[in-house]
């Protein structure tokens, strides 16, 4: 029988993986020109050789000097950055909030309490197809144009996803565990604060992701309509005064805000469900 | 077995070792070291071996689907570099192509070889015959149960006539009456297509039940610790004499109890 | 006892629709709702009526047919590119490397809030409101045709291999069917995007559309119009996600789910 010395099969192996680290390199490496080819590109079709109207496409440097700009002009909106960002924070999370603190015990009393489910569902799921931008219109009529309307629409909006989420984690909850509380004699309310939603906890943070997502969707388009504030309104005046680098800009400010709501939220769900 | 016949599989000094790269340090696996094996023609070959000693690795590398760190795996004389068709597996989760109906996930290989329709169904057919699934061709995998979807895999298997079949744990989600069933099916299907089989279990019993020859492995690093040539007349019984002495001697080998011997190349 | 079951189920529904309407009737009629708030009889009349009588320039039916045009278009177009470039960067590294940097910089924008830029790029026409519909629901089909192309179980193609397919039968038989629930899920939550993005575009800008009349309603302080507006978007949002059920069902029957 022939034994290999151990150190023969170890090089193989070192070159098979020195082969995996050099391909996820040569990703990176692509990756990273396909970034730069892309700026670029946007760069010489813009400043350079102009082949986008000036008053429809910014370049990215334009863009990027806008950033700094608006950070303390508050031109021609009448706000500096900041105040656009904190406004439509306000009003967002507001509205979220509120959407989690109604939307979450309500899944739960639906899903743990069969009567709630029968006389709540039928009203949900009559509201459920409006997309939140609908009651736009109605909730500025009835409420007016200031905070409480917009705020109102973003509840609509976080809400649904809340319900949804937090009721199918419930329902989750294995019959097995069920019984092993009754067994050891838990009141249903008990099973349902020891055992069911523990279960429903990853279902429900995945309801609260969703519903900001949809949340902050929903309030730049609210903003677009009908605002005098915010991030949404800075976009539209912008548009009538034909400033893309603002624009552009904005959308960045919007998707960076909305990625680090994202991210906040995903921590807290770290540091609260253990998987 | 008299150890002459034409040897269909033959892997020398067979190496594998997995390489993780964990946040702080590499992770260093060795699974196989220097297996020696030859599966002779029409053989009925057994893999024994302890709980997580390679077993499932072992037959990824014989199959194609993974590549061995060293050494060298031939069927029929060829070298096994990738997956081909002149090798079939069996899974013990039965990887059957959930979209498909029983009928086409059997007929698959010929279809994929691009055989005539009239031909792949009549083979399919056959094959479903044979596994007993007659009247579920168009059945869909989840409306299965699992005894029900592995005969499935195993007329898939024998239906794209590889020249060697691989079967890792096949029953081992089975419960144990269906299990028995099994045995004695796939005893009944290897006496009607003879095909030389590879069959990997941590179950003594299924392996004397159904062995020309068990391999028993060492724990891992996984390599050959001793050989059995299964001699009883078939189909076996589990309670006569000479299969519980068989099973009592396997089982202490694996233990360790047995003093290691030369092992045969 | 399951058809008793059943049947108070529906009962105990119909009373909690029932009881809206009447709390809305009530609210409407006798207390000082009604200055602000019209009764559920005036808005359903209405809701009739219009399906003769034009708003501004159409019919209700009309409008709401200008609405779903707009939807399907906007959104066979996403589905299609977001399918392929989705089923493309899953099965090739390589173009997940290129596209990935990209489309996460274009991933976190709100659909909607392209609604600006897409006037000054195509001004007010209907290639505005396809790109904004087009937008709203890109992303999540990409990010669906991915990870469903992506997350294939290995063993099935290790499977389909040893039985002799080659790359591009793996391809159509293994990965593509493996991909369909992912893909159909993103479809679904990409459909009600996008019947919300046609909304808002219409509501910004626009002449007819189940949007233009809710946002009409607004600007003419007619809350009877706007009840109108929401009750017919409420109906085709119901219809749209019933029918990519159907479809799934259909499709996938082979999951469990299906079964």
């Amino acid at each position: 029988m022939v034994i290999y010395p151990a150190s023969s099969c170890n090089r193989h192996k070192r070159n098979e993986r020195l082969d995996k680290m050099k391909k996820n390199k040569k990703y990176m490496v692509i990756s990273a020109i396909s970034m730069i080819c892309f700026f670029v590109l946007w760069e010489l079709v813009t400043d350079v050789f102009h082949l986008f109207p000036v008053y429809s496409m910014p370049s990215p440097i334009k863009t990027f000097q806008a950033f700094f700009i608006k950070l303390v002009n508050p031109s021609p909106d009448g706000s500096v950055l900041l105040v656009h960002v904190a406004a439509s924070l306000q009003v967002a999370l507001t509205g979220y909030v509120l959407g989690a603190i109604v939307g979450i015990p309500l899944g739960i009393l639906m899903a743990w309490y069969k009567p709630v489910d029968l006389f709540v569902k039928p009203i949900f799921d009559l509201i459920r197809p409006i997309p939140p931008i609908g009651w736009v219109p109605i909730m500025i009529l009835l409420l007016g144009i200031d905070l409480k309307s917009k705020a109102m629409v973003i509840f609509v909006s976080a809400v649904i996803p809340c319900i949804i989420n937090s009721y199918s984690g419930i329902k989750q909850t294995s019959e097995v565990h069920i019984n092993v509380g009754k067994t050891f004699g838990l009141t249903k309310f008990e099973i349902l604060r020891k055992i069911a939603i523990p279960t429903a906890l990853p279902m429900i943070f995945t309801g609260l992701r969703v519903s900001l997502g949809v949340a902050w969707m929903t309030l730049v388009a609210a903003e677009l309509v009908a605002a005098t504030k915010g991030l949404g309104y800075m976009l539209q005046i912008a548009r009538t005064i034909g400033r893309p680098d603002i624009i552009v800009m904005g959308m960045l400010v919007i998707a960076g805000v909305g990625a680090i709501l994202t991210g906040t939220l995903e921590f807290l769900e770290k540091k609260f469900v253990r998987r | 077995m008299d150890g002459k016949g034409k040897v269909t599989v033959r892997c020398k000094d067979l190496c594998k070792t997995f390489y993780a790269k964990n946040r702080k340090q590499d992770e260093v696996n060795e699974v196989i070291r220097n297996l020696n094996l030859e599966v002779k023609e029409n053989e009925f070959l057994v893999l024994f071996g302890p709980g997580q000693c390679g077993k499932t690795t072992i037959l990824n590398l014989l199959a194609g689907l993974v590549d061995a760190t060293g050494g060298e795996i031939e069927v029929n004389g060829k070298k096994v570099d990738g997956p081909s068709c002149d090798r079939g597996m069996v899974y013990q989760t039965t990887a059957l192509f959930p979209w498909m109906s029983v009928m086409k996930n059997v007929s698959f290989g010929p279809r994929m070889q691009g055989v005539k329709k009239e031909e792949w169904k009549k083979r399919a057919q056959y094959y479903i015959d044979l596994v007993g699934l007659t009247g579920f061709e168009d059945s869909y995998p989840v409306k299965l149960s699992g005894g029900m979807q592995q005969r499935v895999g195993i007329a898939r298997a024998y239906c794209n006539n590889p020249d060697v079949i691989f079967m890792d744990e096949p029953f081992g989600h089975l419960d144990a009456q269906t299990r028995y069933l099994m045995e004695e099916e796939i005893e009944k299907i290897c006496s009607k297509e003879k095909r030389t089989v590879v069959f990997v279990t941590n179950n003594v019993e299924e392996a004397i039940y159904l062995a020309d020859r068990i391999v028993v492995l060492t724990e891992m690093p996984a390599s050959v610790k001793k050989e059995y040539i299964i001699g009883l007349p078939r189909p076996r019984d589990y309670t006569s004499e000479a299969f519980l002495a068989l099973r009592e001697e396997i089982t202490q080998c694996v233990e360790g109890n047995v003093a290691e011997e030369e092992v045969q190349g | 006892m399951k058809t008793k079951e059943k049947s108070l189920a529906v009962g105990i529904g119909a009373a909690a629709i029932l009881s809206v309407f009447l709390i809305w009737y009530f609210a409407a009629s006798y207390t000082k709702v009604s200055l602000f708030f019209p009764t559920p009889q005036k808005v359903f009349s209405r809701f009739a009526e219009s399906l003769s009588v034009p708003i501004g320039k159409y019919t209700l039916q009309m409008h709401v047919l200008y609405s779903l045009k707009r939807v399907f278009v906007g959104f066979g177009l996403s589905s299609v590119t977001g399918i392929i470039l989705g089923v493309a960067m899953g099965y090739s590294k390589t173009v997940n490397a290129i596209v990935r940097p990209i489309f996460n910089i274009i991933r976190p924008i709100p659909g909607l809030a392209w609604i600006p830029l897409a006037i000054l790029w195509f001004g007010i026409g209907e290639t505005t409101k396809y790109f904004i519909i087009f937008m709203g629901g890109f992303a999540n089909i990409v990010l669906n045709s991915y990870d469903g192309t992506n997350k294939v179980d290995q063993t099935l193609v290790g499977a389909a291999e040893l039985l002799g397919a080659n790359k591009f039968q793996i391809f159509v038989n293994i990965i593509l069917p493996s991909a369909t629930p992912y893909i159909f899920a993103g479809l679904q939550v990409s459909l009600s995007t996008s019947w919300m993005a046609v909304l808002a575009a219409e509501m910004i800008s626009s002449y007819e559309g189940a949007g233009w009349i809710i946002n009409m309603g607004m600007n003419t302080g007619d809350t009877v119009l706007i009840l109108v507006g929401m009750i017919s978007i409420a109906i085709i949002g119901f219809a749209l996600a019933n029918i990519m059920r159907v479809l799934e069902r259909r499709l996938c029957s082979w999951t469990v789910r299906g079964k």
